[in-house]
């Protein structure tokens, strides 16, 4: 449906941002599969019980992006002649990382039942970031 | 159809389906986890539409069936990874412990090892990496 550059350009995400995303994705998929397997539980007993471990991945690649949003944002500011461009692409990221960051961890404490949080409202850092993101599909010009 | 059309026909989809989604974990419905899942069958069904029409506007062109499908391996890899990885999701949530979770979670596993290996290529090609 998409081409990469497409998604690139609709979610404001670099390629290396999305690589990034994929890797650990696919590192937390891994470790869910052995949580509820429960495979390792004799082994790493203390780490598969506890949800933050789980998702350790997850939140090490946001730590990740946003070094990597930081770098990319001071060298846009310095480097481009459009200044409000670079702080427009930073800001996009900042809201970005931060909302699929409180997600996750609403979704942690969830799961390990120390919130009385509805699922309704663990989602709703997603629901806000999907406003978002469509404002961002309806500024995408109409020739492409 | 641009893709302004395709992005906001895509949030529509997602949007749909977390609002199901919260519904179906929160005790408030108990459906079927296949139900909860139309928006998704509803946008594979457009995806294998659209990737048809490629398909068939580039037949003309191609004459042997292979360089078709060699010019179009990622697309369809893609949308049947996608479909088999929902439908063993499905599955495993409407029949817990049916199934092992290693067979649950392996066809996405190989989508998201896909999905690795055409954005790293992508970025190797433009950035010349490993050269």
């Amino acid at each position: 449906m998409f081409k990469l550059s497409e998604l690139v350009r609709w979610l404001g995400l670099t390629e290396f941002e999305i690589l990034v995303n994929l890797c650990g994705l696919l590192v937390f998929t891994i470790s869910l599969a052995f949580k509820i397997s429960g495979t390792l539980n004799n082994v790493l007993p203390e780490v598969m019980c506890d949800w933050f471990s789980i998702f350790s991945p997850l939140f090490f690649i946001d730590i990740c992006n946003a070094y990597f949003c930081v770098i990319v944002g001071i060298r846009m500011y310095l480097d481009s002649d459009n200044k409000r461009k670079a702080l427009h692409r930073f800001m996009w990221s900042t809201y970005f990382l931060v909302l699929i960051a409180i997600f996750k961890y609403l979704l942690c404490l969830k799961l390990s039942g120390k919130t009385g949080l509805e699922y309704s409202e663990v989602f709703s850092p997603i629901f806000v970031l999907l406003q978002l993101v469509a404002v961002r599909a309806c500024q995408l010009p109409n020739s492409i | 159809m641009t893709l302004a059309h395709r992005a906001l026909f895509t949030w529509f989809i997602v949007l749909v389906f977390l609002i199901l989604l919260c519904l179906r974990l929160d005790p408030r419905t108990t459906w079927n986890w296949f139900v909860t899942f139309t928006p998704l069958w509803f946008f594979d069904c457009i995806l294998i539409i659209y990737v048809l029409i490629k398909f068939i506007r580039k037949w003309r062109n191609l004459n042997r069936l292979t360089d078709l499908l060699s010019l179009y391996k990622w697309n369809i890899v893609g949308v049947w990874l996608t479909i088999t990885s929902q439908v063993m999701i499905c599955i495993t949530l409407e029949y817990p412990q049916q199934i092992p979770i290693y067979v649950t979670m392996a066809p996405l596993m190989l989508l998201l090892c896909t999905a690795i290996v055409y954005v790293g290529g992508k970025l190797r090609k433009r950035e010349g990496w490993l050269h």
